[in-house]
């Protein structure tokens, strides 16, 4: 206590004092100041989402001041001239009035609008990421758990959303909503009934999306998300491999200032870069989809692209229907609610999954290259690709009609692709990773192509290759031991040549003037390395 | 140009009250308390003030300006541009992009200030710090697990078996209290009304007085045959109040008027029907299916008057109109129910009855 | 086929810009409707027998004449001798009327040059009075269904209530197949429905009476002349001239297939350049 103490004496300031008489904040917040995170892009990508997610709320605490989530039937009389006298639910007609209304409103709701867009998609590649490099390895499963639960959350926050503002398009996606319901099995149509109280569409729907929407998911998300980030700062962030880095220290840079500092800034560029495209991109003009009317419908219904693919599953789904005696168990069951339901749980049990498939139970900081792990890189291919292909197929209609192709062609190839193309993409992605894999142990074994070819006397031409260690007695390399980091492949890489010019990404491979050395008194002239020497 | 080499022998505290110290040597102390070592830490110039820093200060100072323009651009636009809503190409339908780019500017400016700081003036440093993630010692697993038995010891409903089951029967109702008001709210009786709302629609005489229901159009007027021309379609609703609203949302139908040699075959299959139920639902060339896909509820409105099918835009279910609307592809499995046609004294359309078959997406219990 | 002259070529080029019809082209249309109804009014007793127009030895007027010259070279293979259709080949045109004419020639679907799935829209082959000259052929040959003289478009100045009503029977009727924002869409098996967005309201117009290719027939007791006007009207001011509010760019108001596409693109696209930069060692 007495050494803490005069480690503040040091500022000030009685307040500080006062604050760790109280808090005993001193220690705690030295830890804070001085934690080390490592530096690496890809370890940018999660907080895409984190930033989004701080706009979305922002925007969003905007929007309810002027929404009105009901269904009573109200006529516009607003400065959009293509809807006047129209009739329509005060939620839509309230939409309207805060995208013409109010100034600024139309950019707020785009905003919020492409910050949920923006939430999803780096989701779903800080997902990625997690995945191909092993970040979900344990000790940190229950945070990957937490991250696939926050894209459901996500995933229902966005369908709630898009559903409030009650025009034709959300309508339509209520009404596929409902109709999902309906297949489950003996409870589908008591659901139904319960979560629309009625019939569709009733006139509660709209009302309790929207305390969905603004207050339990959202509740649900900000929790979560504290959960996750606290087991982040507790668990300390993976590293890569590398010199000096080890699984048992962290290599990078300390919170403050620098670190925080990059994240501000990122914030800013996150919210810059919503901001932009919500003013340069239009995003749901609902003026133009009229009230939802059940009668109305249009070419190309969608819902948002983190929706799609099941959509997409749900158009590729052949028309099976089972029936059992007098009841029968629909389609759409099978994609809509078994198929979300896999496709939500299947990733949370992959953690454990492969560690008793590889009987691993040590903990790891260290995260592993792609090509280090391929069957991993292939399954995770394989998902992506299934994905990939569910979620084109929710847009055929679009794809058919601008391409060209026909309509029953794209649900074929959706169906046939769906089957086909994931394993194929397995396939491919586990050799490339072979392939690599491979490479670096070449080098590693022989050294670096250098590019220079010898001709032996029998006439044979072989080429030159720099070793990476040590040699033995007769001048080849001692084999190195693989080590899943980056191995140098090209010359200019371990010094020869010139130092390598630093480009905006990549190194720009052009020999760079050689520093005056004082002892020589002049530049030294640049040797080649040649065969002989 | 500072290069930190730490030795790493961390087991030396040094004396943050010694006066000799600098701020960064008890900064380094405190760093060696919290097992972090620097491991470089280095300017990215050479001496302080040189050109290349001066050059950097200048830049970020111009980014930070810049970002202050566009806000303050932002600000201004935001008040003075004009923003109410007019048809055409007109000025206020520049205000959200204008609002975006000055924002989007401005922010994106004052982000590349703070990372051109962070990244360019800022010495550049590597630190290391232990992980400590070892987890909790034998002992102090033990003493944690003995201390939980302990309070369930001091409990003691392991000796107290009445207890036990008392807690079980006294608890489950709370639970069930706290679930009941939001279950019983919620739950309503899809199957309770005498007609239950699944299998009715607003075609249905019972609510209109067991008078036979009018086919309307969106406003309420009433269709004539002559209304909709050969390889026509008109979407129409029940006519009675409230008919073309969601208040009936399973109603809207889509009439059609075939060509006479379509119309012979759709009689035919029509006729034809395995159930009986399409049986005499056409009205001379007229016929009429529920509007309502069968396989998600979307207007499977899409009518190809030639090829004589209908498609759904939501999921791209097509059904032949020839053949009592029989999906031909995507997923529906059942057909769209066939609403059956008659004409009133005064010539008007009516439905003869409701429809015959469920309207709707499918369900469980369908019949 | 036609022969390729520079003067047809020229014709083809001006003929693409169809905007509001021009005075010469109003000029020439009222004096063929006048043709016309002087045709119609000579053989009125023939109106009530379509078939017998198909006798040859009816006198056509002037205008019709030109057109059946045109029509003798390029669409008598597919359609037959005086309009009466071959099989397997081209349907016949007694009773499909000028308007047909008006949106199959003038929107340059027809002649086809190939068969497949859907006529594909293309530049005119034919100028506007050669259209109206066929239109008047056709119209004198069997009847059928023609444009109403005067202006398509509502004014809005006069009754601002029909660009809404217009919107009204638009989604009802129009947006299952072209969309909510007149993008067009897909039908079944390659078929489409074509956008909207350079359609004149004369194409419109008569699409809308005929029913061409898989787009049903709203006849006009179905949809009244003014509530075509009313769709029209919504058409043009709402989606063809009304700049979108919402940004610079509307992304062909596909809705989220394109919203989707961007968000990627541009956004997450953007953000990690970004995350790289900062990442990167300087």
């Amino acid at each position: 206590m007495k050494r803490r103490k005069m480690d503040l004496s040091e500022a000030p300031t009685n307040f500080a004092k006062g604050v760790d008489d109280r808090f005993q904040a001193a220690t705690p917040l030295r830890g804070l100041l001085n934690k080390v995170f490592p530096d690496h892009w890809s370890f940018l990508l999660g907080e895409i989402a984190l930033f989004s997610f701080i706009v979305l709320l922002l925007s969003g605490v905007f929007l309810t001041l002027f929404f009105d989530p009901s269904m009573k039937e109200v006529a516009y009389n607003g400065s959009y001239l293509g809807l006047r006298g129209v009739e329509m639910s005060a939620a839509y007609e309230s939409s309207l009035h805060l995208s013409f209304e109010v100034r600024g409103g139309l950019f707020m709701r785009q905003m919020h609008h492409w910050a949920a867009l923006l939430f999803m998609a780096s989701i779903i590649v800080h997902m990625a990421r997690i995945f191909f490099t092993g970040a979900f390895r344990k000790p940190r499963e229950i945070n990957w758990v937490i991250g696939v639960v926050l894209f459901l959350l996500g995933f229902f926050a966005g369908f709630t959303g898009y559903s409030l503002p009650d025009d034709g398009l959300s309508g339509t996606g209520l009404r596929i909503a409902s109709a999902i319901m309906l297949t489950i099995p003996v409870i589908g149509t008591w659901l139904s009934a319960a979560v629309f109280g009625g019939e569709f569409p009733g006139e509660l729907i709209i009302g309790r999306f929207y305390i969905a929407h603004v207050l339990l998911i959202p509740g649900l998300l900000l929790a979560l998300i504290a959960a996750h980030l606290g087991i982040v700062f507790k668990q300390k962030h993976t590293q890569w491999p590398g010199p000096l880095r080890t699984n048992e220290n962290v290599v990078g840079e300390r919170m403050f200032p620098r670190y925080a500092m990059k994240q501000g800034g990122f914030f800013m560029a996150v919210f810059g870069v919503i901001a932009l495209m919500a003013g340069v991109f239009q995003i749901n003009p609902i003026w133009l989809f009229g009230p939802y009317r059940a009668a109305e419908v249009s070419s190309a219904s969608q819902p948002d692209f983190y929706v799609m693919f099941m959509d997409g599953l749900v158009r590729l789904m052949p028309n099976w229907q089972i029936y059992i005696f007098d009841y029968s168990i629909p389609p759409m069951f099978w994609p809509a609610v078994v198929g979300l339901g896999a496709l939500f749980t299947l990733p949370m049990a992959y953690p454990w999954l492969e560690a008793r498939k590889l009987k691993d139970k040590r903990t790891h900081h260290l995260l592993e290259r792609p090509r280090d792990n391929p069957e991993r890189v292939g399954i995770g291919m394989m998902s992506l690709t299934f994905f990939l292909v569910a979620t084109l197929s929710g847009a055929n209609d679009v794809i058919a009609d601008k391409f060209h192709i026909s309509l029953n062609a794209m649900t074929w190839a959706g169906r046939i692709g769906l089957v086909l193309l994931p394993p194929l993409a397995y396939y491919i992605a586990v050799r490339i990773c072979l392939g690599l894999q491979q490479h670096d142990r070449q080098v590693l074994a022989h050294g670096v192509e250098t590019g220079i070819i010898k001709r032996l006397p029998n006439g044979q031409f072989v080429e030159i290759h720099q070793p990476l260690g040590p040699v033995d007695d007769h001048g080849h390399p001692v084999p190195l031991e693989y080590a899943g980091w980056v191995v140098p492949k090209k010359m200019n890489r371990i010094g020869a040549l010139a130092p390598a010019i630093k480009g905006f990404f990549y190194p720009v491979e052009k020999p760079a003037d050689i520093p005056v050395s004082p002892a020589v008194g002049g530049p030294a002239k640049r040797e080649e390395i040649k065969s002989g020497s | 140009m500072t290069a930190v080499h730490h030795s790493g022998e961390a087991g030396t505290p040094a004396d943050v009250n010694d006066p000799h110290m600098t701020r960064f040597d008890i900064v380094k102390e405190g760093l060696r308390r919290d097992d972090i070592e620097i491991v470089t830490y280095e300017s990215h110039f050479h001496g302080q003030n040189s050109k290349a820093e001066k050059r950097v200060v200048r830049n970020i100072a111009l980014l930070f300006l810049l970002s202050g323009l566009f806000t303050a651009a932002f600000v201004v636009f935001y008040i003075v541009w004009p923003w109410h809503f007019e048809l055409g190409h007109t000025m206020s339908d520049y205000y959200t992009p204008i609002l975006g780019v000055t924002l989007g500017l401005g922010l994106l400016a004052l982000g590349f200030a703070i990372l051109a700081w962070a990244k360019k003036l800022l010495p550049h440093e590597l630190s290391i710090q232990q992980r400590h993630g070892d987890p909790s010692s034998d002992d102090e697993r033990l003493i944690t697990g003995q201390t939980m038995l302990y309070v369930a010891d001091e409990l003691g409903v392991q000796r107290r078996p009445l207890l036990k089951g008392a807690i079980g029967l006294g608890m489950l109702p709370l639970g069930l209290a706290a679930a009941a008001p939001l279950v019983g709210g919620m739950i309503k009786n899809p199957h309770g009304d005498a007609e239950p709302m699944m299998f009715r629609t607003g075609f249905n005489p019972v609510a209109n007085g067991d008078k036979l229901v009018r086919l309307t159009r969106e406003d309420g007027t009433p269709i004539r045959p002559e209304d909709v021309s050969t390889g026509g379609q008109m979407t129409v609703f029940p006519g009675i109040p409230h008919g073309a609203t969601n208040q009936h949302a399973d109603s809207p139908t889509l009439l059609i008027h075939l060509r006479p040699e379509d119309a012979a075959e759709t009689r035919r299959n029509a006729e034809a029907d395995a159930n009986g139920r399409n049986k005499g639902s056409m009205y001379g060339n007229y016929v009429a299916y529920s509007k309502i896909c069968t396989h998600a509820g979307c207007p499977a409105s899409l009518y190809e008057q030639q090829t004589n099918r209908l498609l759904c835009p939501c999921h791209q279910s097509q059904f032949l109109i020839t053949n009592n609307a029989q999906p031909v592809f995507g997923p529906a499995t059942r057909r769209l129910p066939m609403l059956p046609l008659t004409v009133d004294e005064e010539g008007f359309f009516v439905a003869a009855s409701d429809y015959k078959d469920t309207v709707g997406p499918d369900f469980w219990e369908r019949p | 086929m036609t022969s390729d002259t520079p003067a047809r070529r020229r014709a083809r080029v001006f003929s693409r810009r169809r905007g509001a019809p021009s005075r010469v082209r109003r000029r020439l249309g009222a004096a063929a409707r006048m043709f016309a109804a002087l045709a119609l009014a000579g053989g009125v007793y023939t109106a009530f027998t379509p078939g017998a127009f198909a006798e040859d030895n009816v006198p056509l007027s002037a205008a019709a004449q030109e057109g059946k010259a045109l029509y003798d070279t390029s669409c008598i293979t597919c359609h037959g001798r005086d309009g009466q259709g071959v099989q397997g080949r081209g349907p016949s045109l007694i009773g499909v009327g000028s308007a047909s004419v008006e949106f199959q020639v003038g929107t340059g679907r027809m002649p086809m040059t190939r068969q497949e799935a859907q006529a594909e829209q293309k530049p005119p082959q034919f100028d506007e009075t050669q259209t109206e000259q066929l239109g008047q052929y056709i119209q004198e040959l069997g009847g059928g269904p023609e444009l109403p003289k005067g202006e398509l478009v509502e004014n809005l100045e006069t009754n601002p209530d029909a660009l809404a009503e217009g919107g009204k029977l638009f989604r009802i009727n129009c947006t299952s197949c072209h969309g909510f924002g007149g993008g067009g869409g897909a039908l079944s098996s390659g078929k489409f429905a074509p956008g909207l967005h350079d359609a004149t309201a004369e194409q419109i117009y008569a699409a809308m009476l005929t029913g061409p290719q898989n787009m049903p027939v709203f006849g006009d007791n179905q949809l009244t002349p003014d509530q075509k006007k009313q769709i029209i009207t919504y058409i043009q001011v709402q989606l063809q001239e009304d700049k979108d509010p919402g940004g610079l760019f509307n992304l062909g108001r596909y809705g989220p297939s394109t919203e989707g596409m961007a968000i990627f693109l541009v956004g997450i696209t953007l953000l990690v350049f970004t995350s790289l930069w900062i990442a990167g060692k300087s």
